[in-house]
């Protein structure tokens, strides 16, 4: 386990950049200004994030961002990107509508 | 609740799923293939491109095609392929969740082959947002399943094969491919196919990066700068481009989540986040296998030879053959992954720089920095000779795993020998006839012929050409160096197309002799 306290004194306060602005989720419209203001204030895995930001939890599930947002973590972490704790896997694999989903082994219940 | 069970489940219908479904299925098992996309075959069917290799890898012949005798094997052998399948989850029990139509529906698989490929990587800069910033992929799809040309000028991110590879198909499609730039110093891909994108005429900006698309609500422009050591762009290096579209082929990425879902061991590696497997791709759920590019990104000929070793292996665990039987498909199929797995470009040798080939020849370093073999450098290589009449000049600098050219001298020209990475010689002590079946059979379109003296003065360069319109005998227009730049004027004496060259036209100019070893490419005036 990371100490979060510790870890968050080696890395230091969150310190503006001048591409803060751009977007990296876009399904979710999450910036990377947030993502690193996040993990300054101790979410340090991608799953933390994800549910924190939505980031990766749009229509293409992160499979446009996954790769960036786990880049801008590993960086602010100063870490290799492979270091940083991936998301967990959930079914459905792929966004669906919630009618079909709810009617998952029969016919939905009125 | 319904459950179906199959013996053997297989999600992805790309070339590893498929193969390891008709090897399962020659051993007699029924095996289901649920793929989401509209079409089967994966990434095969955008492949217009010889594939390299050897005979047993189907070398020299199209990508597409190689999809479609991939799927008529899947029909001989009664794969089932079912489309518009999307799986949504896989259950550590092999239980599988697929949506079909409006349904999800249940199956349960005694084993269960994972084939879901991979998918393509992103970059931010400034405006990566816009409409006109696309996949590679996509640009492929479009122009190559659809017959829509993805813009009109297009600057290409990455030099992998896939960069090289998609801006020689945007130039085919009547794209203008107004530069090609990567942020590593050396180019990626095949020195061939970053050849043939070079003597078009398209720049290389090598160490250089993309630092914004311009534009309001569509891509406009581009601006690329120089990256320093830091990666970061140097000021005043940066370059601007009218362009509306800007491509991106920096990488792909496995799309293992099923894997990970069902409890399969993961790693986290330089090339994804990937299953661990043993090398028959059995991962450490008993029963769940994976193959291709999930576990890991190569190529389609290596996912085709992979998804045969898992059909063998899952035909030996639901006790179809022995372990004998499967053991003797398996090495044989190893082999043939062994040989594509050879080379400069060999897993091994990745990031690395090769200085020397395997001859010790110097790599030519003015193709890894911009695309092309300068003319001092060309004449080192064993396909480059000179004779007064007609004989191939095989500009082939690289150790790559392919031979199609020495099979296809009939007269005993081309030499490379056993080792299928070595660089074909051209052997005098046979007489070349000109028939231009190694001109046509090179998957890198890096075999010429050349002819001094045909009138006094006068030679004649024969060169592949796979673009439309096809010039007519008798047209001017200019011939093209390999560094794309105009070198002379040249006449067109002869355009050959027959179906043995497979779609690859043979398109004769005529230049003074002393531009022979020059002129290689030719455009209309």
């Amino acid at each position: 386990m990371i100490d979060i306290q510790e870890k968050l004194k080696e890395i230091g306060p969150y310190v503006e950049a001048p591409d803060d602005y751009m977007l990296v989720c876009r399904c979710e419209e999450v910036t990377k200004g947030e993502i690193r203001k996040a993990v300054h204030e101790g979410f340090f895995t991608i799953e933390e994030i994800r549910r924190y930001l939505r980031s990766g939890m749009g229509l293409c599930q992160g499979q446009t961002c996954g790769k960036l947002v786990k880049g801008i973590v590993s960086r602010e972490l100063k870490v290799a990107p492979t270091e940083v704790e991936p998301a967990v896997s959930r079914a459905p694999m792929r966004p669906m509508e919630m009618e079909i989903l709810a009617e998952d082994g029969g016919v939905a219940h009125e | 609740m319904k459950i179906e069970r199959y013996d053997m489940i297989v999600v992805g219908a790309g070339p590893a799923g498929l193969s390891a479904a008709i090897e399962a299925a020659k051993r007699g098992i029924k095996p289901i293939v649920f793929d989401e996309n509209q079409r089967p075959g994966g990434q095969l069917f955008k492949q217009i491109h010889k594939f390299f290799g050897s005979k047993e890898h189907k070398a020299k012949i199209r990508g597409f095609k190689i999809g479609e005798e991939l799927l008529a094997e899947a029909e001989q052998y009664g794969v089932k392929v079912v489309l518009n399948a999307t799986v949504i989850g896989l259950y550590p029990e092999k239980e599988v969740t697929v949506r079909i139509g409006d349904e999800v529906k249940h199956y349960k698989g005694d084993a269960v082959l994972v084939a879901t490929g991979a998918a393509e990587n992103m970059v931010n800069f400034k405006g990566w947002t816009l409409p006109g910033v696309i996949g590679a992929g996509a640009a492929q799809t479009m122009m190559n399943l659809h017959h829509i040309k993805p813009g009109n000028r297009v600057l290409m991110l990455g030099s992998g094969n896939v960069g090289l590879v998609v801006s020689f198909q945007l130039l085919q499609s009547g794209c203008e491919v107004v530069a090609l730039a990567d942020a590593a110093p050396r180019v990626g891909g095949y020195g061939v196919h970053a050849a043939k994108v070079s003597r078009c005429g398209v720049p290389f900006y090598l160490s250089h990066t993309i630092v914004e698309a311009e534009g309001t609500d569509h891509v406009t422009g581009v601006v690329i700068g120089q990256v320093g050591p830091d990666w970061k762009v140097i000021p005043g290096t940066e370059k601007h481009f009218d362009v509306d579209t800007i491509c991106l082929a920096v990488g792909l990425s496995p799309m293992s989540q099923l894997l990970k879902q069902a409890g399969c061991k993961m790693a986290d590696t330089k090339g994804g986040y990937v299953p661990v497997c043993d090398e028959d791709g059995a991962t450490s759920v008993p029963g769940v296998y994976a193959a291709g590019d999930v576990s890991g990104i190569e190529e389609a000929s290596s996912a085709m030879i992979e998804g045969r070793m898992s059909g063998a292996t899952i035909a030996e665990y639901l006790g179809y053959i022995t372990k004998e039987e499967k053991e003797s498909r398996v090495n044989e199929l190893e082999a043939q992954l062994d040989t594509l797995r050879q080379g400069m470009f060999a897993p091994k040798n990745r990031g690395k720089l090769v200085e020397k080939t395997e001859e010790g020849i110097d790599v030519s370093m003015n193709l890894l920095e911009k695309g092309y073999v300068a003319q001092d450098e060309i004449e080192r290589y064993p396909g480059v000779t000179k004779s007064k009449g007609i004989h191939p000049v095989i500009e082939c600098t690289q150790n790559i795993p392919c031979n199609p050219c020495q099979d296809a001298c009939k007269m005993g020209c081309i030499m490379i020998g056993k080792n299928i990475t070595s660089l074909p010689a051209v052997d005098s002590n046979h007489k070349c006839i000109g028939c231009g079946m190694c001109v046509a059979s090179c998957s890198g379109q890096a075999i010429f012929l050349v002819e001094e003296d045909v009138e006094p003065g006068y030679g004649e360069v024969t060169m592949p050409y796979e673009f439309l319109p096809l010039p007519e005998v008798g047209d001017k227009g200019m011939a093209y160096g390999r560094d794309g730049r105009e070198v002379c004027a040249a006449e067109v004496t002869k355009v050959r197309t027959s179906k043995a060259f497979d779609h690859t036209n043979l398109l004769t100019i005529k230049v003074p002799n002393e531009m022979l070893m020059t002129a290689r490419f030719y455009k209309a005036k």
